[in-house]
């Protein structure tokens, strides 16, 4: 269930409006809200009422309006799901910003977090395929706004193939020089590539069954004040390792 | 007649097991060890509508590999004694890591039910939960607890009920998680050639055998004993290594948190980013660059000071309470008589008794601190601020505590051992602990000090007998670690828990518990021991003609025509010589002179070896010991008389000798006891007490030696 489904279009207008205001002025009244979202003091209590029911706001009339960490929550999300959606038509549609804002508004009500997702993945997609990119999407625009011509597709194409040689070779030379967990610093967060059999095998097992798998996530949170265990955040918890230990764990900066 | 059931507790540490143990059982808990190791074997009883449930709570591990003793120990009670349910007990705030055991479980195809403990903090951050698609992907019946509050218990219960009624069946062999192509392949060959050795099928899964044998499971392999299968897995293993690039165990382990990452992304939905908790927050300042060794350091302060000043008061009461004791016991018999009888309940029973309880205030007081530690979580933090410096003697951080509290005394701080999981790092801090010079041996370095050295190296010299204390426990922790307890270094892979507020009942159960296993175990060993020293002062009395040549002179002396004054202080002279007399003429004095040969390398004569045989009692015991073979009467530390005789029958270097021998000779009888109790074998308590005597002489002797060669310290 995600929290969209939840609430109706207008309710999640309230939550979205009253979070700009906290986040502008540290608290919300009524008539902030009213003005925002250009509607009638009565509709503003009700919909307050409605809200509180949920849990989602702290409201007593007269008195000024907080969310609650549910209702933050909710509102972090609907405000997610408006700049996913705004940005999409910035950045892949070439929309401009006024109609983007205008019409994400609207749409982000009635999209499901799977549609959502799906955007976002889609926009990055655009970004990293070698046959998209930032240029692809211009060329769009310009497709847009000129009549369709194919005059200077060979020339692009083969500039593009330069660049995914280019991309590629530099992605190998980040794979070719993996780090050591070891030599990673306070705050820096990782992703573990590999565990080389050079180690202990009953260090290496150990750490493994902790949760230091290939592909999961690493942050070092601080080291000991003597300079040797460090304290990882790994799958939500804290590991403390000793650095000789963790020599033979390969990971990639992020 | 009552319906039976055999319920095991498994579940990381950390998770809450112990509180939803006590939650269960309440009072009625019963505390031993498992044969053979240091683990603590806690069963209770729950009764539940017309069954009686005995639950057995396992220890704490994170997984169920041969890893650790605690891990051999949980999974050979889940394969061997068939437990009806096995209940995992689950943090369900930090699932992933958690339901690596829980996979195992699975595998192994135990009864089982889950436990999502500590739900509501998992709730505040920001998890839901599918419980039924969790309890289809890991097969079991899952029920949210609150350990603390005291919630989903009856849930629990039930759940475990219907699980024993009809336990869930599962087909020979079956696969229960995918380990993906290239492993896959291997165990089924392995699995192959299990199934056609009949005497293992009927032991074994053969699926479970086969993850097992791959997995290099060394537990497993011991039971198994096949070399065709040994060099099929060895094949296997180097085939993995190739195409992988890792061992198969390390890849055995991440396709099984691949299976949970899998299981969680379906059935886990997290709305709160996971931001910076409160516990983060303390562990900015706990474990600082700056701050964390001074707090660390005045925490053990405070620590210390709980254990040996607050717990001072109610040792002087329990001192007070035996010496009234004995007062009224003495009362029984008419003055001036020497009755066995009296003797032995005296000096004998309320003497050693009391020299058991003595200690009680101290351990309660200690484990209360340790407990409020330990639940709190900063214990953890302790291992990880001084693990580079305990890493370099080879032991663990959390050896650190143990050694410290040795300084007060040896016995607390050999049952602090207990916080270190690994028996190896265990064994050693045992061995070595006695090495800190404790409170009792403070009167010996008091009474021997002033006697031999000028004032301005009073400080110094029991600076110097403290520090030679330390370097040879470092030193003898690595001479241990390469020699009897050698073997590969255990990793120190350590969970952080987040800090919690430890709850009352949790700590003083755990306290109450230390208290009583000390009483039981260790006190019956101490009195033992104390009324054998008792004997060996005592016996043989001397002889009749020996005796009444005292009593004749003393009667001669009250008739003689003299002071009163004159007269007591005569009588007591004669007292002094008798009782000289009898200890020399004791199995302890006999013991002491047969020994002079030892004991003359080192500079000492009978009299020293008999006061040592005395503070094998307790340390202190030696100084009062030295007043009897001095015949200088009731002695203490400040005694001037006693200091003049030592000053005129020995040198300075044979007084600094007497206080390096009794810093690192013998712990006393109580410690050896404890070490019996806590190491689980009298082999490695003997050990302590012949091992660190032979130290001591070693190092005496070569001290003496030197020192009388180089003529040091001979005026």
């Amino acid at each position: 269930m995600t929290v969209c489904q939840m609430l109706s279009s207008s309710m999640e207008d309230y939550l979205e409006a009253i979070y700009h205001i906290i986040s502008e002025k540290g608290a919300a009244r009524a008539k902030d809200i009213s003005k925002r979202l250009k509607v009638g003091a009565s509709s503003v209590t009700g919909a307050l009422k409605a809200l509180k029911k949920r849990g989602m706001v702290n409201y007593a009339p007269y008195d000024v309006i907080t969310l609650t960490s549910r209702g933050e929550a909710a509102a972090l999300d609907v405000i997610r799901c408006h700049e996913v959606l705004r940005d999409f038509m910035i950045k892949v549609l070439a929309v401009d910003e006024v109609d983007a804002d205008a019409a994400a508004c609207r749409m982000e009500h009635s999209i499901t977090k799977k549609i959502l997702e799906r955007f976002i993945q889609f926009a990055e997609f655009v970004e990293v395929c070698p046959r998209g990119g930032a240029k692809w999407i211009a060329g769009f625009g310009y497709r847009c706004d000129h009549d369709s011509s194919l005059d200077n597709c060979e020339s692009c194409i083969s500039q593009c193939l330069k660049g995914v040689q280019m991309r590629k070779k530099q992605q190998e030379e980040k794979i070719m020089t993996p780090v050591s967990l070891k030599s990673l610093k306070k705050g820096q967060r990782a992703k573990v590539v590999k565990v080389r059999t050079t180690g202990s095998a009953a260090a290496s097992k150990r750490i493994v069954e902790m949760g230091v798998t290939p592909g999961s996530l690493v942050e070092v949170e601080r080291i000991a004040p003597l300079g040797d265990p460090i304290d990882v955040r790994i799958r939500g918890y804290h590991l403390s390792l000793r650095k000789d230990e963790i020599e033979n764990i390969d990971v990639e900066l992020i | 007649m009552k319906h039976k059931l055999v319920v095991a507790l498994a579940g990381n540490p950390n998770a809450g097991k112990t509180t939803i143990f006590n939650n269960l059982t309440g009072t009625k808990q019963h505390v031993g060890n498992y044969p053979g190791v240091t683990v603590e074997r806690k069963e209770g009883s729950c009764p539940y509508g017309d069954t009686e449930m005995k639950i057995v709570d396992l220890p704490g591990t994170y997984s169920l590999t041969a890893y650790s003793e605690d891990e051999v120990v949980a999974r050979n009670f889940i394969i061997d004694e068939h437990p009806d349910v096995v209940v995992d007990v689950i943090d369900a705030s930090n699932l992933e890591r958690n339901l690596y055991l829980t996979v195992q479980l699975m595998e192994l195809g135990v009864p089982l039910v889950l436990t999502f403990n500590m739900s509501d903090t998992a709730r505040i951050r920001g998890f839901e939960f599918d419980l039924e698609k969790l309890s289809s992907f890991f097969r079991a019946p899952i029920v949210e607890t609150v350990g603390n509050k005291g919630k989903g218990f009856d849930q629990l219960l039930s759940a475990v009920n219907a699980v024993a009624a009809s336990p869930p069946s599962r087909n020979f062999g079956e696969k229960i998680i995918d380990y993906g192509k290239e492993l896959e392949e291997e165990l089924s060959i392995i699995q192959e050639m299990i199934e056609a050795d009949q005497a293992l099928v009927q032991k074994f899964d053969p699926r479970w055998l086969a993850v097992k044998l791959l997995e290099n499971d060394k537990e497993v392999w011991g039971k198994v004993r096949s070399l065709p299968l040994e060099e099929l897995v060895a094949k296997s293993t180097a085939h993995i290594r190739d195409i992988l690039g890792e061992l198969p165990e390390t890849a055995i382990a991440g396709a099984r948190y691949g299976y949970i990452s899998g299981a969680c992304q379906e059935a886990v939905r997290s709305t709160v980013e996971a931001r910076h908790t409160m516990s983060d927050k303390i562990d900015a300042v706990v474990t600082n660059r700056v701050l964390g060794i001074p707090i660390f350091l005045g925490l053990m302060y405070s620590v210390f000071q709980l254990t040996f000043t607050i717990g001072d008061p109610f040792m002087g009461w329990i001192e007070t309470f035996f010496g009234w004791l004995g007062g009224m016991v003495q009362g029984w018999w008419p003055e001036g008589s020497d009755s066995f009888l009296q003797s032995l309940l005296l000096d004998g029973i309320i003497g050693g008794v009391g020299g058991v309880v003595i200690f009680l205030p101290n351990i309660l007081f200690l484990f209360l601190a340790i407990a409020i530690l330990e639940d709190s979580g900063y214990m953890a933090r302790i291992a990880f601020i001084m693990d580079r410096i305990m890493h370099k003697i080879g032991l663990h951080g959390k050896s650190f505590i143990p050694m410290l509290i040795g300084f007060g005394c040896s016995i607390p701080a050999i049952m602090a051992t207990r916080t270190i999981e690994q028996r190896r790092d265990r064994l050693v801090t045992m061995m070595v602990t006695p090495l800190m010079s404790c409170g009792a041996k403070l009167p010996i370095y008091a009474l021997i000090i002033p006697a031999f050295f000028p004032q301005a190296w009073y400080g110094r010299m029991l600076w110097i007998i403290y520090v030679i204390g330390i370097i040879l426990a470092i030193l003898s922790a690595k001479l241990l670690r390469s020699t009897l307890l050698k073997g590969e270094a255990i990793p120190f892979v350590m969970e952080l828990p987040p800090y919690r507020l430890p709850t009352i009942k949790g700590v003083l159960l755990h306290t109450w518990e230390r208290g009583r296993l000390y009483l039981k175990k260790a006190g019956t060993i101490i009195l033992g021991v104390s009324i054998l020293l008792w004997a060996m002062t005592t016996f043989p009395g001397l002889p009749d003609t020996l005796s009444s040549r005292y009593v004749q002179e003393r009667q001669a002396v009250e008739m003689a025509n003299l002071l009163d004054e004159e007269k007591a202080l005569q009588l007591e002279n004669i007292d002094n010589q008798e009782s000289q007399a009898a200890l020399r003429h004791s199995v302890a004095g006999r013991i002491g002179t047969a020994m002079e040969p030892l004991l003359k390398p080192m500079g000492f004569d009978w009299r020293i070896g008999t006061a040592l045989i005395g503070a094998f009692a307790a340390k202190e015991v030696f100084v009062a010991q030295m007043g009897i073979v001095y015949s200088v009467g009731e002695a203490d530390e400040e005694s001037e008389t006693l200091r003049d005789k030592l000053k005129k029958n020995y040198t300075p270097l044979v007084g600094f000798c007497i206080m390096l021998f009794c810093l690192i000779s013998a712990p006393c009888m109580a410690t050896i006891a404890v070490t019996k109790r806590e190491s689980n074998s009298w082999g490695w308590a003997l050990a302590q007490l012949g091992g660190l005597t032979t130290l001591a002489w070693v190092v005496t002797v070569l001290t003496f030696q030197i020192g009388r060669w180089l003529e040091i310290g001979m005026g």
